[in-house]
């Protein structure tokens, strides 16, 4: 336990020393957030696939009930409960593009996490840093609970709960809970809770911010206490279902899954969900009662109950669906809570956009029109006036625009067009288009993947310490 | 030029702008009038641009610029600080300014502007000097000047041992060296 104990006094010097200019300390936060037997109680495992790169190195780490697949490399680090999910890294071979350059990856590209505390936190996607294309460093680092750190190197961080930092390189910042940053890079800032920010320089820059009194129900963290509010209690109250899944070795693929969708083992299936062809289901995704039409997908930590999803709906990581109706190709961002209730159904109509990290939570039925683009905190039809625009007029935005806590500003083309661009590629990579020999995706591909699981001493000096291991090809 | 030192240059305490620790705004901004008004402007067209702050041993232990006062006066409250907030995320300055005029307050910057001014102590928005804002009397103007430059700063305190004896002025550094051009250009 000791050295468990030595081990995260290191991490949270490194992490302060990076943010002293911020004033910001880490030590309230995190120093006793985790019972420390809980990190010898899980298994780590990692994942074996013939599409995949194998290698992983863990070094004088804890990795409790945390999850990797492809090239990892983690040093001195806490893992706790995360997923370091490596099939979407650069392989040797191929070309970064990016503005005029073209830079070519000269060797398989690595997730390398060093001195760092990661909680809950999902790992995904690849460097988009252009000056490190060949490693995704999460360096100095602490992230707390449901936090996503997607595409985004990170050097002397700290990410509070349900945040997610996507696309975008940091270092030495603080990012507040619940916020959703993709700013291509950011340095030395603290970002309050609640900051949904999307900025391209030189096209567009779209802000909201949540209202602290209001963002407090959903979630709120303050020092010395764990995360509260109505999204932690959420998700914690269906922990058991998950321990149940990760108790058992072998667990059967429900019959009525076609061979073209892929359904993690480490996902909670309750009855009456149905899964349709191209279907990607991550792991600790939870559904029941869903129907997920052709080509839908449910990323790491998203929920989808009491619902049905017409088809090619993306619902990104962390994502959370109850009681509501999707059209198809609706795409739910990061983290969202769209949350309606059997009286007071929510519809959304096909090919809107839901930006990351939007709460709708409603008490009386509500139907959102085809083709929408909706942001912030919804809890009614008025909010909905204020929060949400026709793609089609957003697309004609030319210089600027303000509505209730949003700012936009730039090319409302522009940014429709990326995120058109993106939830694409998603699908895409996703395996939604599968046409039975073509357009492979993650599907497809994970389909066949195996499981190995790891252990940490049980006891002695080195209890909770998971041993040196290289596993290799 | 190179042969002028800083205290050729520089502006004797005595008739620079000053006002004890525990003034007003308003005790300052009529100090520095008055210290305009009985400035001797043979040598140099500039007006002086602020005032300094001294403790009871007359020490010095700011400085308060205009644009400090105009900082000063300008409204804090947490509407101002949303939109100070929201200028760190990358918008133009035109949406900033948009903002400003949409949410700015009824009552405009100036309304009760001497109430403001009377309630408001000198030691709340003073700048106090930085090491490299100090420079010794006998040092040469033309290594005074990189410390302006590479400092950016407005002026720099004068010091004689442990004393504070005077202000060099950026404008009168200028000021040198514009004779100088103009000087070389008769000479040529």
């Amino acid at each position: 336990m000791q050295v468990l104990e030595k081990l995260l006094d290191r991490i949270i010097q490194r992490v302060n020393i990076n943010l002293r200019e911020l004033g910001f300390d880490v030590t309230p936060y995190v120093r006793e957030l985790i019972q420390r037997r809980q990190m010898f109680k899980f298994y780590a495992f990692y994942g074996i696939t013939p599409h995949h790169p194998l290698n992983f190195e863990f070094t004088h780490s804890n990795l409790a009930g945390s999850y990797f697949l492809g090239r990892c490399r983690v040093r001195n680090s806490l893992l706790y409960k995360s997923d370091i999910r490596g099939d979407e890294l650069k392989k040797k071979g191929t070309v970064l593009r990016f503005q005029d350059f073209e830079i070519p990856i000269a060797r398989d590209e690595q997730i390398d996490i060093e001195d760092s505390f990661l909680i809950k936190t999902l790992v995904h996607n690849y460097s988009h840093d252009p000056e490190t294309p060949e490693k995704f460093f999460i360096k100095d680092t602490i992230s707390m609970h449901y936090a996503n750190i997607h595409g985004s190197p990170s050097y002397g961080c700290f990410l509070g709960p349900f945040s997610t930092v996507d696309l975008t390189t940091m270092r030495d910042c603080v990012i507040g809970t619940f916020c959703y940053i993709q700013a291509g890079e950011i340095s030395h800032i603290k970002i309050d809770p609640g900051t949904i920010w999307v900025r391209s320089p030189g096209n567009f820059n779209f802000l909201y911010r949540y209202e602290k009194n209001q963002l407090d129900h959903y979630i709120d963290f303050t020092e010395g206490n764990r995360p509260k509010g109505l999204l932690f209690d959420f998700v914690e109250g269906h922990k058991k279902d998950f321990a149940r899944i990760f108790a058992l070795v072998n667990i059967e693929t429900p019959r009525s899954v076609p061979g073209s969708a892929s359904l993690d083992r480490y996902a909670v299936i309750k009855p009456h969900t149905n899964i349709s062809e191209n279907v990607l289901v991550a792991q600790r995704a939870f559904l029941k009662n869903a129907w997920l039409g052709k080509g839908a997908n449910a990323q790491e930590n998203c929920y989808i109950i009491n619902s049905r999803l017409e088809g090619y709906n993306v619902t990104a990581h962390g994502g959370k669906i109850i009681e509501a109706d999707l059209g198809k190709k609706v795409f739910v961002g990061f983290n969202s809570f769209l949350r309606g209730s059997p009286d007071a159904r929510l519809t959304i109509g096909k090919e809107s956009i839901v930006m990351p990290h939007t709460i709708i939570d409603i008490s009386d039925p509500l139907t959102i029109p085809p083709a929408h683009i909706i942001w912030g905190l919804i809890t009614n039809k008025k909010d909905l006036e204020t929060n949400s625009m026709p793609i089609s007029e957003f697309s004609k935005i030319e210089t600027k625009c303000s509505m209730g806590n949003m700012i936009f500003e730039g090319s409302g083309a522009s940014f429709v067009s990326a995120f058109r661009n993106r939830i694409d590629h998603i699908l895409e990579a996703n395996g939604a288009f599968f046409n039975g020999a073509e357009n492979k995706g993650h599907a497809q591909k994970n389909q066949s993947i195996s499981f190995n699981t790891i252990q940490p001493y049980p006891m002695g000096e080195l209890k909770g310490l998971y041993p040196s291991i290289i596993i290799q090809p | 030029m190179n042969k002028f030192i800083v205290k050729d240059l520089m502006v004797p305490l005595s008739e620079y702008a000053t006002v004890q620790e525990g003034s007003t705004l308003f005790e300052a901004v009529l100090a520095l009038e008055k210290a305009q008004e009985e400035f001797d402007y043979e040598h140099t067209p500039y007006h002086h641009r602020a005032i300094l702050i001294l403790n009871k041993d007359k020490r010095v232990i700011g400085k308060l610029s205009q644009l400090g006062v105009l900082r000063a006066i300008l409204p804090k409250n947490e509407l101002t600080q949303q939109i100070e907030d929201i200028s760190r995320f990358g918008f133009s300055t035109s949406l900033i300014n948009s903002l400003r005029e949409k949410y700015r307050l009824e009552e405009g910057i100036l309304d009760d502007i001497y109430k403001k001014a009377t309630r408001m102590k000198v030691e709340d928005y003073m700048q106090t000097p930085s090491e490299g804002e100090y420079v010794d009397e006998m040092t040469s103007i033309d290594t005074a000047m990189y410390q302006i430059v590479i400092g950016t700063h407005l002026s720099l305190i004068v010091t004689r041992g442990d004393k504070i004896v005077g202000l060099l002025r950026m404008s009168d550094v200028f000021a040198a060296v514009f004779h100088a051009m103009k000087s070389g250009e008769l000479t040529e």
